[in-house]
């Protein structure tokens, strides 16, 4: 994957430049087990009811695993609650604290209503890395997405593929939602730098393909032609559906790094060749903020607010993606510390 | 003649589910400028049939009686989904296989619900509650989230018109019609209604008020299951939260289609009503470009609105 490459060799000069002491690719244990080896880290998770927090749980389950067999921490579990609700995760948090951990990684149900919670464990001297759901809470560390930037750069890759412009349809995701109203922002920003775009009509499809399939087949009769589809991710392939159900012709869909949009897109492009990008956050995120949680155990100095790129998909990687994505999952990339050390030093 | 029509019409709380659906519709064409007024119904009536199918199971168990509700029905419906789709594995001649895995699943959902009620002595909501984590926990360790397409005869019966009306609202429409039939002529039907109007009556007539029960749940399980099975033949395949959307739903389309919440009292032509309206209120929403907040609060308030003529006009009686 060109952007994990990159992340690698990032990381590698990084750490050539930093301390010239450690030869790529023989750093990870070395500096990693020093101080952490009998740490213990916990995932508190709002929510497992999608294919995106699905793999984003296995990749927690994955590399932590071996993290804790290589002996780097001693501990690191995932809790993910029952109900996606604020008042569970503030209490499976205490719980958390309770039990003794070190370190916590949140993605979190709200931005703030988990504060007092969050501020409670930062008290009890616990470092609280908060990531995808971020935290407002100042004591806890970000890792966040430029959520506005993934919605921008799908009206900048449209107006490279249709120049002359036309009627775009917005799929937008769980109303209420900061990640929405980011995406969204995102998308206008991009409509009012390339004027020839009009969004004609915007329907939330909560980042569910049924959902979306159905917002948009009702909304699809009173639209004029529809050149381009924006979405969210979890979204494009019920798009596909619903307009082939109204026997329109399949617009220029952005996809969502969905292993079934994936699919989809694959299959046209057998069929017609059809061209478009995929782009979302990687699940793997959750392996990141583990990393980054590691390195400040370790005594490490990481700054508070983190960026992580998003994952985007062109058509010439469409291949090589679509099968390394686990039937069913959404296209990953696992971080390895030294990707984490990449990211922390601001790449 | 008129006036006996009208009359008639005005006693049968359905009639407004289907007055607010017609309103809904025309309001959307005017916007439009009579644009795609048809192709709007058509897509009404392919969505709307999966409300209808798990509004009527919900329908049932409500009619039992005051705090009988069946909130395992999206769980129900994902489980489902997911085991059918992995077991017909896009073969059309494990169809039927899947149609009665789908059944089964309904049967030991309803089965264990029925237990929780009857032998741990919870209250329904909690037990149906409680029985839609396990399901759903078995339905995301079994599935893990995996999309496998529906075999392709189930794809293309879910999806097939006929003229623009879905073939499958009309099998929905003939359901419906032996739903009725249940309800209103045979001996399971008329207990349901009379266990909802005082169970200690009915049982004192000498009606098996837990059979009763028990067979209302399996019904409204059983429902779900076929529900979930028929919304991945549709939607290209199942996810977990396929059905999350339908457990308020079948709530909703319940007590707007002019169903009792005390119980006793069942609407059967109302779930239609109402799931078209709910259907074409977002859909009218969606056009007129109404932002999502205020959205909702439109949709809060014409959803009072209409629970409160079905409602006015019963008073009267």
């Amino acid at each position: 994957m060109q952007f994990k490459k990159t992340l690698i060799s990032c990381a590698a000069m990084a750490m050539v430049l930093g301390t010239g002491v450690f030869a790529a690719g023989t750093i990870d244990i070395q500096s990693a087990s020093a101080d952490t080896s009998a740490k213990k880290i916990a995932l508190s998770n709002n929510y497992a009811g999608n294919s995106w927090r699905q793999a984003m749980l296995k990749s927690w389950e994955k590399v932590t695993g071996q993290a804790v067999s290589d002996g780097i921490v001693a501990e690191a579990s995932a809790f993910t609650t029952s109900e996606n609700q604020v008042t569970e995760q503030a209490a499976q948090i205490q719980n958390l604290i309770l039990q003794g951990y070190d370190a916590i990684v949140v993605n979190a149900a709200s931005p703030d209503a988990l504060n007092g919670a969050v501020k409670q464990a930062c008290d009890a001297g616990i470092v609280v890395v908060s990531f995808d759901g971020i935290v407002t809470e100042p004591c806890a560390w970000r890792i966040a997405v430029d959520f506005k930037q993934m919605g921008a750069i799908q009206l900048d890759y449209l107006a490279g593929r249709i120049p002359d412009g036309g009627n775009l349809l917005e799929i937008r995701g769980l109303a209420g939602v900061f990640v929405d109203d980011e995406i969204h922002a995102g998308i206008e920003e991009g409509v009012a730098k390339h004027s020839q775009f009009k969004i004609v009509g915007s329907v939330h499809g909560d980042w569910a393909q049924e959902v979306a399939q159905k917002a948009v087949a009702g909304i699809l009769p009173s639209l004029p032609e529809v050149k381009a589809v924006v979405t969210q991710g979890g979204d494009g392939y019920g798009a596909a559906q619903a307009f082939k159900a109204a026997g329109r012709p399949t617009p220029l869909i952005i996809m969502g790094n969905r292993q079934d949009e994936l699919a989809w897109w694959k299959e046209q492009k057998d069929a017609n060749g059809y061209e478009t990008m995929s782009v979302s956050i990687a699940p793997g995120v959750s392996t990141l903020a583990f990393w980054v949680a590691q390195q400040i155990l370790d005594g490490q100095e990481v700054p508070k607010d983190l960026v992580v790129p998003f994952l985007q998909i062109n058509q010439a990687d469409l291949e090589t993606s679509l099968e390394t994505t686990e039937k069913g999952g959404v296209a990953n990339v696992e971080y390895s510390l030294d990707d984490a050390k990449a990211v922390i030093a601001g790449e | 003649m008129t006036v006996g029509v009208v009359s008639f019409l005005r006693g049968q709380a359905w009639i407004w589910s289907f007055l607010a659906t017609a309103a809904v519709w025309m309001a959307t064409i005017i916007f439009t400028g009579g644009v795609g007024g048809g192709q709007i119904l058509t897509a009404a009536l392919s969505f709307a049939i999966f409300t209808v199918i798990v509004g009527i199971g919900q329908m049932f168990v409500i009619t039992t009686g005051p705090g009988n509700v069946d909130l395992s029905i999206p769980a129900t419906m994902a489980l489902s989904g997911a085991v059918t789709t992995k077991l017909m594995d896009t073969q059309n001649e494990l169809i039927a296989l899947g149609v009665l895995v789908a059944l089964g699943i309904g049967i030991c959902v309803g089965v264990f619900n029925y237990l929780l009620i009857r032998l741990l002595r919870i209250p329904p909501i909690i037990a149906t509650l409680s029985a839609s984590f396990l399901v759903q926990s078995t339905a995301i360790a079994y599935g893990r989230g995996l999309r496998i397409k529906p075999p392709p005869a189930l794809a293309d019966f879910t999806t097939a018109q006929i003229a623009g009306v879905p073939v499958l609202a009309l099998c929905g429409l003939a359901f419906t019609a032996i739903m009725g039939l249940v309800l209103a002529r045979t001996m399971y039907g008329r207990s349901v209604l009379a266990v909802g109007q005082n169970m200690r009556a009915a049982w004192l007539a000498g009606i098996n008020v837990e059979r009763t029960r028990l067979m209302t749940y399996m019904l409204s399980a059983m429902l779900a299951g076929l529900s979930g099975l028929l919304l991945s033949g549709f939607s290209g395949g199942s996810s977990l939260n396929m059905g999350e959307e339908y457990l308020l739903a079948s709530i909703a389309v319940v007590v707007i289609g002019g169903t009792s919440v005390a119980g006793g009292r069942a609407n059967v032509p109302g779930i239609w009503g109402a799931a078209l309206f709910l259907y074409l209120l977002v859909t009218m929403l969606n056009t007129f470009g109404a932002s999502a907040g205020l959205r909702l609060i439109l949709s809060g308030l014409i959803i009072i609105t209409v629970i409160t003529l079905a409602g006015g006009g019963e008073r009267k009686r």
